[in-house]
């Protein structure tokens, strides 16, 4: 009997102690929320911070919310497999460069604009979309959905669909149109072209 | 399939378009394809929904040179010379011109309140909002919905065939240009000579920013170009609902590498029957 309620103590205190440790592990609509606040944030410090400085602030926000290694293999699909672990290395460090560039340079300037949360999706396959809208005062609102992943602890961002265009089907399908037209090496050069130009304005 | 549903003139312009356009793609890849090197090459080169990727290539590449020389500056001289509430005006006169065909197509595709909405709004621009110049539906909650004929034949069931980039009219696939038939004969502008040019340089004024976000963008323009707007019009297509799960499959199946190329063909007609990738 004692055994019992030592027992069915011991349980209620597990049960006790880990449901706090499930509401403290951060969701997928709490990384698209807070990356999209450290997004308008940079926006709004825009021309102050310029190019540099908005890179600086994003590229800690960007990492951590989004599961670059991951993407950057899947923008090359298949070909993945035939590079040397030194190209991916080298494709992963550049695309990750390319991505946080492309924020800084997109992500410049404040005009009132506002990400608001709509609704969470599970997918068939583990995966949760956060659909949310950014408003643009006199514009039409665009649609931003997040597919997410769960990695270790935490859900990040494997693919942003803007209005229905799949960001990550995009870059797919250009990524590897030149990598088998020209090569990897004409694809690191021309990744490093566009971060060059986009630290340029 | 097609012969079905397209007008007899439709089908004559795009029979001698596809007739075109196979003799030209031989020669395209023939001149423009010949550095490339390996068995790494072998895998894209049919790309099922790109079939005539050797002309369409070409086809772009004649596009963005007269772009360059003639229709960029041109739109940006309009832009120079054009106040901000004028191009607004301009543009939104155009637009009132479509909602006829708007409204034809809501009616087309089964979408009656739709259709009432988009009824309301041609009415209400056309009158209160002079002529279309003012798009005073919009602030009245009467947003506007975007539909056309290629649209249509998709709800249909017509596939989309092969993406197909047209002089200056730029990029389409079978079933769009079809479309663009029905589209023209129920817009009133296309029966007021010269307006087709005003119009033109407006439309191109306003896709400035869309076209230095691809050349900012894109490692292969043309193929960004093409996948930007082949998504986009599935997602007019779909209204915007896409399937949450579509797009878990396309990460799920970029991974599954020995699947790839299915994929590729999967994703890119996702609106259409399966055999709608290599229709010709």
């Amino acid at each position: 009997m004692l055994r019992i309620i030592f027992l069915s103590l011991s349980m209620l205190l597990t049960i006790g102690l880990s449901s706090p440790a499930v509401a403290a592990e951060i969701s997928a609509k709490q990384v698209v929320e807070e990356f999209q606040g450290k997004l308008i944030d940079v926006m709004k410090r825009g021309k102050e911070l310029g190019f540099q400085g908005r890179y600086d602030q994003l590229d800690d926000a960007v990492r951590k919310s989004h599961d670059l290694p991951k993407i950057a293999r899947i923008v090359v699909g298949k070909q993945w497999e035939e590079l040397t672990s030194e190209q991916q290395a080298k494709l992963e460090a550049v695309f990750s460069q390319l991505s946080v560039s492309a924020y800084a340079h997109n992500f410049k300037e404040y005009a009132g604009e506002s990400f608001s949360f709509i609704s969470e999706e599970e997918t068939g396959r583990g995966g949760v979309v956060v659909h949310t809208n950014l408003k643009i005062p006199g514009e039409k609102d665009v649609k931003f959905d997040y597919m997410m992943k769960k990695k270790d602890d935490s859900w990040q961002i494997i693919n942003i669909i803007a209005d229905g265009v799949s960001d990550l089907a995009l870059k797919r399908s250009d990524y590897t149109s030149v990598l088998s037209r020209d090569g990897f090496d004409a694809l690191i050069a021309k990744i490093n072209e566009k971060i060059e130009s986009y630290a340029k304005q | 399939m097609y012969t079905l549903i397209y007008s007899s003139k439709g089908q004559a312009s795009l029979v001698s378009a596809l007739l075109f356009s196979s003799a030209l793609a031989l020669t395209g890849c023939a001149s423009t394809e010949p550095a490339t090197s390996g068995d790494l090459t072998a895998a894209p080169e049919v790309t099922p929904v790109d079939p005539y990727e050797g002309f369409n290539r070409s086809m772009y590449g004649f596009n963005m040179g007269l772009d360059k020389y003639l229709l960029k500056p041109v739109a940006d001289s309009y832009r120079f010379i054009t106040p901000d509430f004028m191009q607004t005006g301009v543009t939104n006169f155009f637009n009132n011109l479509k909602g006829i065909n708007v409204v034809l197509n809501d009616l087309l595709q089964g979408k009656f309140e739709q259709s009432a909405s988009d009824t309301g709004r041609f009415l209400t621009n056309s009158t209160i909002g002079v002529l279309g110049l003012f798009d005073v539906a919009s602030d009245m909650g009467l947003e506007a919905n975007v539909e056309d004929f290629g649209q249509t034949l998709a709800v249909w069931g017509v596939d989309q065939g092969p993406y197909l980039v047209l002089p200056i009219l730029g990029p389409t696939t079978l079933r769009d240009g079809g479309g663009i038939i029905v589209d023209k004969a129920a817009n009133p502008g296309t029966y007021v000579p010269g307006t087709g040019v005003l119009e033109g340089i407006n439309d191109r004024a306003n896709a400035e920013g869309a076209l230095n976000f691809i050349d900012e963008a894109a490692l292969d323009p043309y193929v960004f170009t093409r996948e930007s707007f082949l998504q986009y019009r599935n997602n007019l297509i779909n209204d915007g609902k896409a399937e949450v799960d579509s797009l878990d499959l396309d990460v799920e199946a970029a991974f599954d590498d020995t699947e790839s190329e299915s994929y590729d063909s999967k994703k890119k007609t996702d609106n259409t029957s399966p055999s709608g990738a290599v229709s010709k």
